[in-house]
């Protein structure tokens, strides 16, 4: 990179790095992003019209590739070989990281739903946890910007749990499915609404972008650029103004810093050739996801910053979250033997049951302070290894059961907010080392009784709607056993947190760190909170905001 | 390969099952097949006929205590296809296969027992069921390790039985014979009788992926009815009538007709 004179150093081509990449090169600041993974171009990888019997075991998933064998992510995953991590004892944490050009973005659910102000704002409402340094007002006009850059569908529902966007921001939703219907009746009928699902999915062009033409399972990526991944939209879309580099397979082992103790640049490992190199920046931007962003810190160590950079609070690596889940699902006789047609559609929820409960939590009516969601399966969906389902005998009667079962099974996906507590936190690891020589991130974890009386109120719930619907569960699991475990879910955030004050707080609200003025985070590490609603839209939504902030402050020479 | 051959190559399967292609060369050629010429029906499964009591010669033979193999299943070693595989053309052999000839035809057996051919359907054997189950138990991750083991103790404690009842193999059984097992071990329900409880379990851990295996290929998605991963221009169509009206019913008989979401049609 001798040639091109960068301004700012990103860490990371995921949510939060990409979108920081297109705002301050839109902005005219020239940007170098180091990716860890390796290269990806999904207009050529990405095995869009691939059945599961052209893949080895029905395309099941396997250590090697969890989510299936087709789906996007690449050398990634909760084990990736040759970067380990460590629990304390007692503790069992996943930690799911993507190591390839897009990072994440190339595979997730893409549910895009708002925080509200009710959101950022829980520990002044039940003294949990934190507030967020700033109101749903001051981010609404970004969250606004960035569905609109990004292509979200859904409508503005009027729930209280569900913020709208201004006119013409959302695209149009598609129709639900008879599952989703189904569903909305019996749930309506113990008061609990159903809503179209926002998901960064185009239901119109956008830019040089196709709409969805609703087939091919969203996890395998998308190579038309309908579901949303960085590497089909921000990644060329910044590449194309002249002011982006990228690098991969470049593994950053530090931060590094002067005796001043200002930012000086990072150092990373290529990981092709396990030679170390130094890069200089104006401004370093942390977006490698939350944990790996705080092992950074962590690991930047210096006679000025001996407990880690940026991390005079001790803060960092505290306040790990992800979100609660639980599953719990069963067969409808009702929807048995039903007409047949296709229900691919965009291949997730197109209605789901978005929390509920604000006012009865106002009341201090339930046992627990934070909502839920629940994500919805069942459908009339391409075969796998788990197609049989539970089916009986042998012979042609066999078959006539497993396909009048087809459709029939309806699933519920418990998504939760977690409230931070003292026992999960991640720390360095005092004697393992990856492949490269980093001291690895260990995990402590523990739920509390927050989160096991929400997934017991959800298990509860679910088993209610489900009797409306004429079908049975069984037997409720307790809590403890049905609760997912952490990092499970794959929504871990809060290791850098924002404040309002240095004492308790990583980052200031615009994702600037306290100590070091020139460093930023910009990934879910700085979540200040939880809410159950999936991370990566208010991701992408700070990172805009604070990178046209940080660009004004670079214009005006503050930085 | 002639077309004739592999009519040759089915026909043999009477007998003695031929895995020899890999599953994706045979989807491929199966495809092509069906594209030229129906597929002769050379396995029949099970008849539904119902059997007497004499013909199985169940009431003298069959068991009445529980027996189960100890099997000792060298480990597999292979590796997996790794983190970062092709998937545009997957590995054709991701891992070596391990059933034995005389296994993968008492899979094949079995396999079309639990799904025959029905009219133009194929049966399990005729699309390759047999060499899914072969990837699957021979392949180097926990979940299918453990299928492996519970799958080869009820493929040893089918061919067990039979001896046991009939003094054959079970492939060499009559249908009539091959039925009155399939009846003891096909039913895992709160009726099973102790000494089938465990290879009624085993049995079912089979079938699932027998199952599995079958429905997604393309004749076994075809057959179930799955009519996605079709582009489609404009906006997603939602429901047909058809689907609207069964859901009304459902409603009305739910009681739940009064909370239906709001359609736009």
């Amino acid at each position: 990179m001798k040639d091109f004179d960068f301004e700012v150093l990103v860490v990371g081509s995921g949510a939060g790095g990409s979108m920081a990449a297109y705002e301050l090169t839109k902005a005219g600041h020239k940007v170098l992003m180091l990716e860890a993974g390796r290269d990806y171009d999904p207009k050529t990888e990405t095995p869009m019209f691939k059945r599961n019997g052209e893949a080895p075991l029905m395309g099941a998933g396997t250590i090697d590739k969890d989510f299936g064998y087709y789906d996007a992510t690449v050398d990634g995953g909760w084990n990736v070989p040759n970067e380990p991590y460590t629990a304390a004892d007692g503790s069992e944490f996943l930690w799911w990281r993507a190591r390839m050009l897009g990072g994440r973005t190339n595979h997730w659910g893409r549910y895009s739903l708002r925080f509200s102000e009710h959101d950022f704002k829980g520990k002044s409402r039940d003294g949990l946890g934190a507030d967020w340094p700033f109101d749903y007002e001051d981010i609404a006009p970004w969250y606004d910007k960035t569905e609109a850059l990004v292509g979200v569908c859904g409508t503005n529902t009027g729930l209280d749990d569900m913020p709208p966007s201004s006119d013409g921001i959302l695209q149009p939703p598609p129709k639900p499915r008879i599952t989703e219907l189904l569903i909305a009746a019996a749930a309506k009928k113990l008061g609990i609404p159903l809503a179209p699902m926002h998901r960064a999915v185009l239901t119109r062009p956008l830019d040089n972008r196709a709409a969805c033409f609703y087939a091919t399972p969203c996890g395998h990526g998308c190579s038309i650029g309908a579901a949303f991944q960085t590497t089909t939209s921000l990644i060329p879309m910044a590449k194309a103004t002249g002011n982006l580099q990228v690098i991969t397979d470049a593994m950053v082992k530090s931060v590094d810093t002067d005796e001043n103790g200002k930012v000086t640049g990072v150092s990373y490992v290529d990981k092709k050739t396990s030679t170390v190199h130094q890069l200089k920046a104006k401004v370093v931007i942390l977006a490698a996801s939350a944990c790996e962003s705080a092992r950074l810190l962590l690991n930047s160590k210096s006679a000025r910053f001996p407990q880690g950079l940026a991390n005079s609070s001790g803060q960092v690596g505290k306040n790990l979250m992800d979100s609660t889940g639980a599953n719990i699902g069963a067969l409808v006789p009702a929807l048995q033997g039903r007409p047949i047609y296709n229900e691919d559609g965009h291949t997730a929820n197109h209605l789901f049951i978005p929390w509920w409960g604000h006012k009865a939590q106002e009341r201090k009516e339930l046992d627990f302070p934070r909502g839920y969601h629940f994500e919805i399966g069942g459908r009339f969906s391409e075969p796998n290894s788990g197609i049989a389902g539970y089916v009986q005998g042998y012979g042609p009667d066999l078959k006539r059961q497993v396909k009048q079962n087809y459709g029939a099974y309806i699933g519920f996906a418990l998504r939760g907010e977690m409230v931070p507590n003292e026992h999960c936190y991640m720390d360095i690891d005092p004697e393992v080392k990856d492949k490269w020589g980093i001291p690895v991130a260990r995990f402590h974890w523990k739920w509390s009784e927050h989160e096991l009386n929400q997934v017991a109120h959800g298990l509860k719930t679910a088993k209610a709607i489900f009797a409306e619907m004429g079908a049975d569960v069984g037997e409720l699991p307790t809590p403890e056993q049905a609760i997912l475990k952490g990092g499970e879910i794959i929504h871990e955030v809060g290791t850098t947190r924002m404040g309002a004050s240095p004492k308790d707080s990583v980052t200031n609200q615009w994702g600037q760190s306290w100590d070091c003025p020139n460093l930023f985070v910009m990934d879910g590490g700085v979540f200040a909170s939880n809410p159950h609603k999936n991370c990566t839209l208010t991701i992408m939504t700070l990172a805009m905001r604070n990178s046209s902030w940080l660009s004004a402050q670079l214009k005006q020479g503050a930085i | 390969m002639a077309k004739d051959q592999i009519n040759n190559a089915v026909d043999q399967q009477q007998i003695q099952y031929k895995s020899g292609m890999t599953r994706r060369d045979s989807l491929k050629l199966m495809m092509a097949l069906a594209a030229s010429t129906l597929l002769p029906a050379v396995l029949t499964g099970c008849d539904s006929a119902p059997v007497s009591k004499t013909d199985t010669g169940a009431e003298a033979a069959k068991t009445t205590s529980e027996h189960w193999p100890e099997l000792k299943l060298s480990p597999i070693t292979a590796t997996g296809y790794g983190k970062d595989p092709n998937l545009i053309l997957p590995p054709a052999s991701p891992w070596p296969l391990t059933l034995t000839q005389a296994q993968l035809t008492l899979v094949a057996v079995l396999a079309d027992i639990l799904v025959p051919r029905e009219g133009a359907v194929p049966s399990a054997s005729e699309v390759h069921v047999p060499a899914v189950v072969d990837e699957w138990v021979s392949a180097p991750y926990e979940r299918q390790q453990q299928d492996r083991v519970t799958i080869l103790s009820a493929l040893a404690w089918i061919d067990d039985e039979a001896q046991m009842r009939f003094s054959k193999t079970f492939v060499a059984l009559t249908k009539v014979q091959q039925k009155a097992i399939m009846d003891d071990i096909a039913f895992d329900t709160a009726e099973t009788p102790a000494q089938f409880k465990r290879i009624a379990s085993a049995f079912g851990r089979f079938r699932s992926l027998v199952l599995a295996a079958f429905f997604c290929t393309p004749e076994g998605t075809k057959d179930i009815g799955y009519v996605g991963n079709v582009p489609i221009g404009g906006d997603y169509p939602g429901p047909t009538k058809e689907a609207y009206a069964h859901l009304d019913k459902v409603l009305a008989d739910l009681g739940l007709t009064e909370y239906a979401y709001p359609i736009q049609t």
